[in-house]
């Protein structure tokens, strides 16, 4: 094996790219040609100025999730609110927004601030549900999103409403100082790209360096012995969820600065759901999750390419994004990658 | 309001809910045993694409059933087979399949949409549809109607009146114990959790079949996480989740009558089963705690979960 890239890594590029191949396959079966796909998201995402500016966003928002759904998992969690916990943050930026600050320097960072804590709370409410209420956090998780779609619903057609009508096509667009500024001529989006960096850094600091890290990995792994410790379990699970919040928070402040520039219901776009897909095959690390993120997000973005050259429907590459899970799941529970490499190494005698 | 006109709504209640009623019952089944179908949501909307796919290119809605019923216990195995035999957490392999089917729908769906195509047709029944109430709400109606309230009462008497459905409930409460009694625990999951996965499907045909004619991309949106959330609700016991999903469809014939009425209130609506999902999952919890409600009353009121639900089971 190589020296400069550790079994691991190997092991699961070699899974990873198994379940590219198998999906190609299942491409293949849908009548789709992998080849021609691949190559025609590849140039209607990074190949192009406007797209790649995209990109960046759609990979801030898929990252803060995944980084999101790790913090969960690390405390052995389901975050399935992960949706209305992005929702919430959209409300909060949204909230800010409309507010007298929306058109000073201000709003921005306010808007950021608001969308970490409305975000945070409907993540703490969900962990308290869990801790306190003893529902089991998938179901209070899926409960809750559609809490958040229901309030998102009652402020557009409610005291939010547009001028004179009231209709679901969403709120009034907010003020220019609010939405989140493009750099250079390429729209390069600094907020978001900011944001995710930040995040990677603190979160990896978190875990890699601090107590608390070391806590809520432990709390997922061995709750019994946590509590023999002293600790209170709760109290990190709740952490947990509180972090998990605030961070998707973020990702619906994204939504609406740099997307949408108003409410719209189902704000969220499934990026939450897609961020437990990209969770799961990150094997918790952050790293793994910013590049599923990138390839994914090449994928949303190129989709449109898809449709226009290829005539595919805009559903494909979403089935790409699950099959690829779906398959990496079942190669690394079945090991096959494991014994694909033992079955090469013993063909060419190389260990 | 008139007695016929409440036997109306009373009969476009039972009609609408039907599929939801029998979604309802394979979920419960399923989980009885232990397995969480969480793709339903996925598994409902491609079972109500096929089933109309089929049944057009067939001619024959019988066809589009079968399809329908054989795909979703395929999904179904696919679970089992990841959970019980490969030991990956149902939970990410269901959500996963969800995605993943949702998607397949609007993709394969593609030439199926907005066309007209067959429907469950309408039986008379002579002399029996003269019945009060009865008559006009339950017998003048489609099979699919009677299949879902036989449904309720076949899968009740099942479960709790059966040796078989005994067997069942130990498997989902303890798959150790039963293991030692000799039950053939991973045969015992295969079998209902493909079952159950097969009745949601028929409740997928039924969408697109009898309740919402055609195919349309989504066109069950939302209705698999309701139905989630309605056998949550119903305590995992059929009848209640039955009574559960009448109570929606009357919401919703509701929702139609003040539509014009009250403005949003169909875009409110579908959300409303899931803070009652919370509500009765607070409940169960804190009656738990509480040591003067007799058992029987509390499963009376709340339901029992399933005590291995969601879990994987490995031996040794």
């Amino acid at each position: 094996m190589s020296k400069f890239i550790s079994p691991e890594v190997l092991e699961n590029l070699l899974a990873f790219s198994l379940a590219v191949f198998m999906t190609s396959i299942f491409l293949l079966l849908l009548g789709v040609s992998p080849w021609d796909a691949f190559v025609a998201i590849l140039e209607g995402s990074i190949l192009g100025l406007d797209s790649l500016s995209r990109v960046l966003v759609i990979t801030s928002v898929m990252s803060l999730s995944a980084f999101a759904l790790i913090v969960t998992f690390s405390c052995n969690m389901w975050n399935i609110g992960i949706e209305g916990q992005m929702m919430l943050g959209a409300i909060g930026a949204v909230f800010v927004a409309r507010t007298v600050v929306g058109d000073t320097l201000f709003a921005i960072p306010l808007m950021i601030m608001a969308s970490m804590a409305f975000g945070g709370g409907f993540g703490i409410l969900c962990g308290i549900l869990r801790t306190k209420g003893s529902v089991h956090e998938i179901f209070a998780g899926l409960g809750l999103d559609f809490v958040a779609a229901g309030l998102i619903v009652y402020l557009v057609i409610g005291p939010w409403k547009k001028d004179g009508i009231a209709s679901t096509s969403g709120t009034d667009i907010i003020p220019n100082m609010s939405w989140f500024p493009h750099l250079f001529e390429f729209k390069f989006p600094v907020i978001p790209v900011l944001l995710f960096a930040t995040l990677y850094m603190t979160l990896k600091f978190i875990y890699s360096r601090t107590a608390l890290g070391l806590k809520l990995k432990s709390v997922g792994s061995n709750p019994a012995a946590f509590s023999r410790l002293g600790l209170k379990p709760d109290t990190y699970i709740l952490m947990g969820f509180l972090i998990a919040g605030a961070v998707v928070g973020l990702a619906g402040a994204i939504q609406v600065g740099s997307i949408y520039h108003k409410l719209v219901p189902y704000i969220s776009g499934g990026y939450g759901f897609l961020g437990i897909l990209i969770a799961l095959v990150s094997d918790k690390k952050l790293s793994v999750a910013v590049i599923v993120s990138i390839f994914f997000a090449c994928l949303v973005v190129g989709g449109s390419t898809l449709q226009i050259k290829l005539g595919l429907h805009a559903s494909l590459p979403g089935i790409i994004q699950a099959s690829i899970v779906l398959f990496w799941l079942i190669i690394k529970a079945s090991s096959i990658h494991v014994k694909l490499i033992r079955l090469l190494s013993r063909e060419y005698g190389t260990d | 309001m008139g007695l016929i006109e409440f036997e109306i709504i009373l009969a476009s209640i039972i009609s609408m809910s039907a599929p939801l009623v029998l979604a309802v019952v394979g979920e419960t089944i399923s989980e009885r045993v232990g397995i969480v179908n969480l793709s339903l949501e996925g598994s409902l909307l491609i079972t109500a694409m096929i089933g109309f796919a089929v049944a057009s290119l067939t001619g024959n809605v019988f066809w589009g059933f079968g399809a329908a019923a054989i795909l979703g216990g395929s999904i179904a195995l696919l679970i089992c087979f990841a959970n019980i035999t490969l030991y990956i957490n149902m939970i990410a392999v269901g959500f996963t399949l969800t995605i993943l089917l949702g998607k397949l729908s609007s993709y394969l769906g593609q030439p199926f949409v907005r066309i007209p195509g067959p429907y469950v047709p309408k039986i008379d029944v002579p002399w029996l549809s003269d019945l009060p109430v009865i008559g006009r709400s339950v017998v003048d109606q489609n099979v699919v109607v009677w299949l879902s309230i036989v449904s309720i009462i076949l899968s009740w008497w099942f479960l709790y009146k059966t040796k078989v459905g005994l067997t069942l409930n130990a498997v989902g409460e303890n798959p150790y114990s039963a293991d030692s009694r000799g039950i053939k625990v991973k045969v015992v999951k295969y079998v209902y959790g493909t079952l159950g996965g097969a009745i949601v499907g028929v409740a997928g045909a039924s969408f697109s079949l009898h309740s919402i004619y055609g195919w349309s991309n989504g066109h069950t949106l939302n209705y698999g996480w309701i139905c989630l959330a309605i056998v949550i609700f119903g305590g995992w016991n059929p009848v209640r989740g039955a009574i559960g999903a009448y109570a929606f469809g009357g919401l919703q014939i509701m929702a139609l009558k003040l539509q014009g009425v009250i403005f949003g209130l169909s875009q409110v609506l579908p959300l409303i089963p899931f803070p009652l999902m919370i509500m009765s999952l607070i409940l169960i919890q804190y009656s738990q705690d509480k040591q003067f409600i007799p058992n029987r009353v509390r499963s009376i009121l709340f339901g029992n979960q399933p005590e291995h639900l969601g879990n994987t089971f490995k031996r040794g």
